[in-house]
């Protein structure tokens, strides 16, 4: 079991849509990545890159006849950071439900005693 | 509800509006994947196409016409359920935890047995009242079921694979919110 933890690498947008794809699939094409997130070869590389060097993303490259194919997985370290993240982020949501009960009581309470 | 979105716990960065639109993309991202992977609306009418050129072929009774037609859309009918092999997809390969289960299986098998049964006895019944074009019709019959079973198939699975994803997700972390 792993604890929560809020990931400030992740939560970036354009990598939170990079995880994201990742964390559903066990690999994906480089290219269906850029297509379906709407990004250049070139911000897709850097953001790659990025999380691999987190230790997040593992890329492999390999040829289907003589053309170079690349594609993408997350690794177990960041399958691990983005189930903490998602953990994270539902907490996030559930202690501000919380909150908003706990300030309905508060108020409840004071317009009791008020009386 | 305003005030509570506002509210950003000490050390995480993010309010619960960010939260929530962060968990809402990391589904939409979820259903990509899994739509990539489905089948496609035409994937039906392509297959019932073929099955209903069998049929014609059949009752044709013209030798050349079955010579070309039955081996070209049973080459189609190939074509099309080999596609279907996850290991064929190379754009993107669904995460195992996600993959269709038992009740995928049954669905489709149970498509399959339906669309035979529907052919086979339409055609034996249209036969034994020596109806004319019986095999085209039967075949036309099961075709007529496969595109109405197939895309509801296809939403089973999705929704199958989108709730086990779900379930992975929600059964994987635990405890309190840390920073980095």
């Amino acid at each position: 079991m792993s604890t929560a933890r809020f990931d400030e690498l992740i939560h970036a947008p354009t990598r939170l849509a990079i995880v994201s794809l990742l964390a559903a699939a066990q690999w994906a094409d480089f290219k269906y990545i850029r297509d379906e997130l709407g990004l250049s070869d070139s911000n897709l590389s850097k953001q790659l890159s990025t999380l691999e060097s987190a230790g997040y993303v593992e890329i492999r490259k390999r040829f289907v006849g003589k053309r170079p194919r690349t594609s993408a997985s997350l690794s177990n370290t960041g399958r691990q950071a983005f189930d903490q993240h998602v953990a994270a982020l539902q907490r996030i949501i559930a202690r501000s439900q919380q909150g908003a009960n706990g300030g309905q009581a508060a108020e409840a309470g004071r317009s009791i005693l008020g009386r | 509800m305003g005030d509570t979105q506002q509210s950003q716990p000490a050390g995480t960065g993010a309010t619960a509006a960010e939260a929530a639109a962060e968990l809402a993309e990391i589904q939409r991202r979820q259903d990509q994947v899994i739509k990539a992977v489905l089948v496609p609306v035409w994937y039906w009418w392509v297959f019932a196409a073929a099955i209903v050129a069998i049929g014609a072929a059949r009752d044709s009774h013209v030798l050349v016409v079955q010579a070309i037609t039955i081996p070209l859309a049973v080459l189609v009918m190939v074509v099309l359920i080999v596609a279907t092999i996850p290991t064929w997809r190379r754009r993107v390969q669904v995460n195992s935890a996600t993959q269709p289960d038992g009740r995928a299986a049954a669905a489709i098998i149970g498509m399959i047995v339906l669309v035979d049964g529907v052919t086979i006895s339409t055609v034996i019944s249209l036969a034994a009242n020596h109806v004319p074009h019986p095999v085209t019709i039967g075949c036309a019959a099961g075709a007529a079921v496969l595109v109405i079973t197939g895309p509801l198939v296809n939403r089973y699975l999705r929704r199958l694979m989108l709730s086990q994803a779900r379930q992975q997700r929600n059964d994987a972390p635990q405890a309190g919110v840390s920073a980095p």
